[in-house]
């Protein structure tokens, strides 16, 4: 084996070196922005203007993240986007699961006509009015429900999960059980939960992310500034209306704002991806694996 | 028990959703139906008194949505409104929404007829202003203002040109005013240059155009900073944007500008950007100043943290630019070496400046909604706000914070804690939202922001002597026009402004202007120039 492989023609080698170039080139693309912003954030912002910072942090100072360990709003917002993404989480999943288990089963009566049911709103909605009202009568504008209950049932994901379920677990192991007398929510909880920790993980994951980096729902539901998210906390620094004329009382207001947005633009960067990038590594062995296997075998 | 009975409601609603929606476009109303009988007609609340304080004997709740700046605390926690209501016994129950979502969030209440009591700091378009008035979205309020506004009443009385600019043409106001009359958007386009390089390189000050690109072709090559490096920019400013365009200098060739290219000499509105003083002053900038690389190429993209950091760099490198304010850009220590170019004198001897348009009024400072169920109240309460003291604490900060009173009767600003910025601090105790300040009130009542005092100095001492008297001014216009102007204008001006930005960056010929000029014109310039001059006409009858 070993001398076949040590064989290299030139044009192995030189696909070789073509190969590793790209991939470095292409690494680097996406290694770059990230130091940058790394960097940045410890960086004088007039200087990252300047265009005099590239490879090392000038002019040190710690003035942003002073500010942003001052701002309370933030860390309110990181506390609500904390809460939102695990209850929010946690009621998606189990409402996945427990939605692409019956359908995943061959004997469940009225398969298609759920399955046709759920797709069905995969593409008509009610739109943006009619579901705020909707919420609205439920009671639910500014609380936390209006952000977890209504996407709950996401249908693309439960096809997944649904797709995964009918791929690794076998009838014939269901069948068993309950010869053995097991009954179906036992069997659920029992055999197939366990089985299927992969594509829990990446439901998990695809869920955190997509709490964490929401901000739409939070905006249109949500009316007092101790619920939001982190998200809509940072936009509401960090972005910023242009200057025109209708600000003319109001241009040192505009310098205000710029100045506190260019001090802590980088540094709350970092420190909302905190969580993700910390919880990714423990779920990504899992995500390669069930993304394929739940959505390659259909 | 509760939870089934919200179920039963949603049901409820949703028929009466789904029916509405088939017997077409009432969405608002079948939804509504709770309270759209509110309007003027309502009975009167017990224990509302209709003068003096309180409003009402018995603590009452409005709920409002407005608009509030980032590092704004929410309108409750703002020691301003904690005051009004103990003098009102009106509770606010705000719905404060950032102001960076607010227009989206206030288009989805208007939508789904979800509505408050009233909107504050309604930040109402014209538009919005007539089709909700006219579709009863929003009442009229010139009544309630005659019964219960006495404040706003004896304001309007006073200053019969305000009324004139609030009223929409259908007769009916809609929306409050709020104004600062501070008169410091007459020009905004204040022109700086650094004096410390000039006497180093043993310049005069510039008062010609031709002295003035002298003076940067020698910031440019003779190193001023003295770093050893060509690093220096002999002038930056941004591209059309308020505040910080070149704008200003078109005057120097006898048409002054301004960022709409519309200005108004007896009584004729002119469009600039066709004019051949127009293409004289490109001519100019391209030849003399482009080709020489004394612009910044940055000039034409950069947003305004990259031009506003280009001030503070280490060593100096900023030759003149265009900022409102010195010290905004290069920094309190660099501000001394920095001195305000009053207008040049052109080639032809001119020397004019421009006047930006609009600047009366606004008016959409407060809207009522026909959910109101005590528009009594409502108006008795924002009336507070249009008396005059009042006024300027919600404007800039409440008295025993920001002001206090001196001997005269007069608010006087209190010095600010050390590292406090005023812009910053305003935000936190002024909601900024309704009231008007005159030029009677600036003398009387308010002492004006030290940082406006001085812009109004520098306003007097520089460029009024040399400003257009006319300009054009806030028209509220017909409901068909705007649809013609929303129709011809953002087209039009983005071209101009395109070709604006090409004709300094490559130069004018006359074939390139010819087809420029026939281009604007059939993108119904004609057509939006007359309807301006019909409006403009109508205004100034209306103001006799």
């Amino acid at each position: 084996m070993n001398s076949l492989l040590a064989r290299k023609t030139k044009g192995d080698v030189l696909f070789d070196i073509i190969n590793y170039t790209l991939l470095t080139i292409g690494m680097l693309l996406i290694l770059y922005p990230l130091y940058f912003v790394l960097i940045a954030s410890f960086s004088d912002p007039n200087l990252i203007y300047s265009g005099e910072i590239w490879l090392l942090p000038k002019g040190l100072t710690l003035d942003g993240y002073e500010r942003i360990f001052a701002d309370s709003a933030i860390w309110v917002g990181y506390g609500n986007s904390l809460l939102y993404a695990v209850v929010g989480t946690a009621i998606s999943v189990s409402i996945t699961l427990m939605a692409a288990y019956p359908l995943a089963r061959k004997d469940f009566v009225g398969r298609g006509a759920f399955m046709w049911f759920f797709m069905f709103t995969m593409f008509f909605g009610g739109g943006l009015i009619p579901t705020y009202l909707l919420i609205k009568d439920l009671n639910m504008i500014n609380t936390i429900w209006a952000l977890v209950v209504p996407g709950a049932a996401g249908v693309f994901n439960i096809i997944i999960v649904r797709t995964f379920f009918q791929s690794t677990i076998p009838d014939e192991m269901r069948e068993a059980a309950f010869i053995d007398g097991c009954s179906n929510t036992r069997f659920f909880l029992g055999m197939v939960l366990p089985l299927s920790k992969p594509i829990i993980a990446v439901m998990v994951l695809y869920h955190v992310v997509g709490f964490w980096n929401g901000f739409f729902d939070a905006m249109i539901y949500l009316n007092e500034e101790s619920k939001f998210p982190l998200q809509l906390v940072l936009r509401n620094i960090l972005v910023q209306n242009q200057v025109n004329s209708s600000m003319m009382i109001d241009v040192e207001s505009y310098a205000a704002k710029l100045r506190v947005t260019e001090l802590i633009k980088y540094g709350v960067i970092i420190i909302a991806s905190l969580p993700l990038l910390i919880l990714y590594p423990f779920l990504q062995r899992y995500f390669v694996k069930g993304v394929m296997i739940g959505s390659i075998k259909g | 028990m509760k939870k089934s009975g919200s179920i039963a409601v949603s049901l409820l609603l949703g028929a009466g959703l789904a029916l509405s929606a088939c017997s077409g476009g009432n969405g608002n109303e079948g939804a509504n139906n709770g309270g759209a009988n509110g309007g003027t007609n309502a009975p009167a609340e017990e224990g509302f008194n209709e003068e003096g304080l309180p409003i009402v004997d018995e603590k009452l709740t409005l709920t409002i949505v407005s608009p509030k700046a980032a590092l704004a605390p929410e309108y409750n926690e703002m020691e301003i409104f904690k005051r009004l209501e103990a003098d009102t016994n009106v509770h606010i129950e705000w719905n404060n929404i950032p102001d960076t979502d607010y227009a989206e969030k206030k288009n989805l209440l208007l939508a789904s007829g979800d509505l408050p009591d009233a909107f504050y700091a309604s930040q109402f378009s014209d538009y919005e202003l007539i089709t909700y008035g006219e579709d009863g979205t929003i009442i009229p309020l010139e009544d309630l203002i005659d019964q219960y506004a006495p404040n706003l009443k004896k304001l309007l009385e006073e200053r019969p040109d305000i009324k004139a600019a609030i009223t929409a043409p259908d007769g009916h106001i809609y929306g409050l005013p709020t104004w600062e009359e501070n008169e410091l958007g007459t020009n905004p386009f204040f022109h700086v240059i650094n004096k410390q390089w000039l006497d180093k390189l043993g310049l005069k000050f510039p008062e010609t155009l031709d002295e003035y690109t002298e003076a940067l072709v020698a910031f440019k090559t003779k190193d001023p900073n003295g770093n050893g490096k060509a690093d220096e920019i002999p002038l930056s400013f941004m591209h059309m944007q308020w505040c910080m365009d070149i704008a200003g200098l078109f005057g120097a060739f006898g048409l002054p500008d301004n960022l709409e290219h519309r200005i108004v000499r007896d009584g004729k509105v002119i469009f600039t950007a066709t004019q051949p003083e127009y293409k004289e002053a490109l001519k100019y900038f391209n030849e003399k100043w482009y080709k020489q690389g004394l612009i910044d190429p940055e000039s034409f993209n950069q947003d305004a943290p990259q031009y506003l950091a280009k001030g503070k760099t280490p060593d100096p490198t900023l030759g003149s630019y265009v900022w409102w304010e010195i010290e905004e850009v290069v920094g309190t220590a660099q501000a001394a070496n920095y001195a305000l170019v009053p207008p040049l004198t052109g080639p032809t001897g001119k020397q004019t400046i421009g006047r930006g348009n609009g600047g009366g009024p606004g008016r959409n400072a407060f809207v009522i909604t026909k959910d109101n169920e005590n528009p009594e109240v409502t108006m008795r309460w924002i009336d507070q706000q249009y008396e005059p003291y009042m006024a300027a604490q919600i404007h800039w900060g409440p008295i025993g914070i920001i002001y206090e009173k001196d001997a005269n009767g007069k608010l006087v600003n209190l010095p600010l804690e050390e590292g406090v910025s005023m812009g910053e601090f305003r935000q936190k105790v002024a909601p900024n939202g309704a009231g008007v300040i005159t030029a009677e009130h600036f003398r009387t009542i308010v002492d004006m922001e030290p940082r406006a005092q001085q812009r109004k100095k520098d306003l007097e001492q520089y460029y009024e002597p040399f400003m257009e008297k006319e300009n054009y001014p806030t028209i509220f216009f017909e409901p068909e026009e705007l649809d013609t102007i929303n129709q011809i204008e953002p087209e039009l001006i983005k071209y101009v402004n395109t070709q604006r930005a090409k004709f300094i960056v490559d130069g004018v010929d006359d074939k390139a202007w010819d087809s420029y000029v026939k281009t604007v014109e059939d993108m119904g310039l004609g057509k939006l120039m007359e309807l301006y001059q019909t409006a403009l006409d109508r205004y100034n009858a209306a103001q006799k």
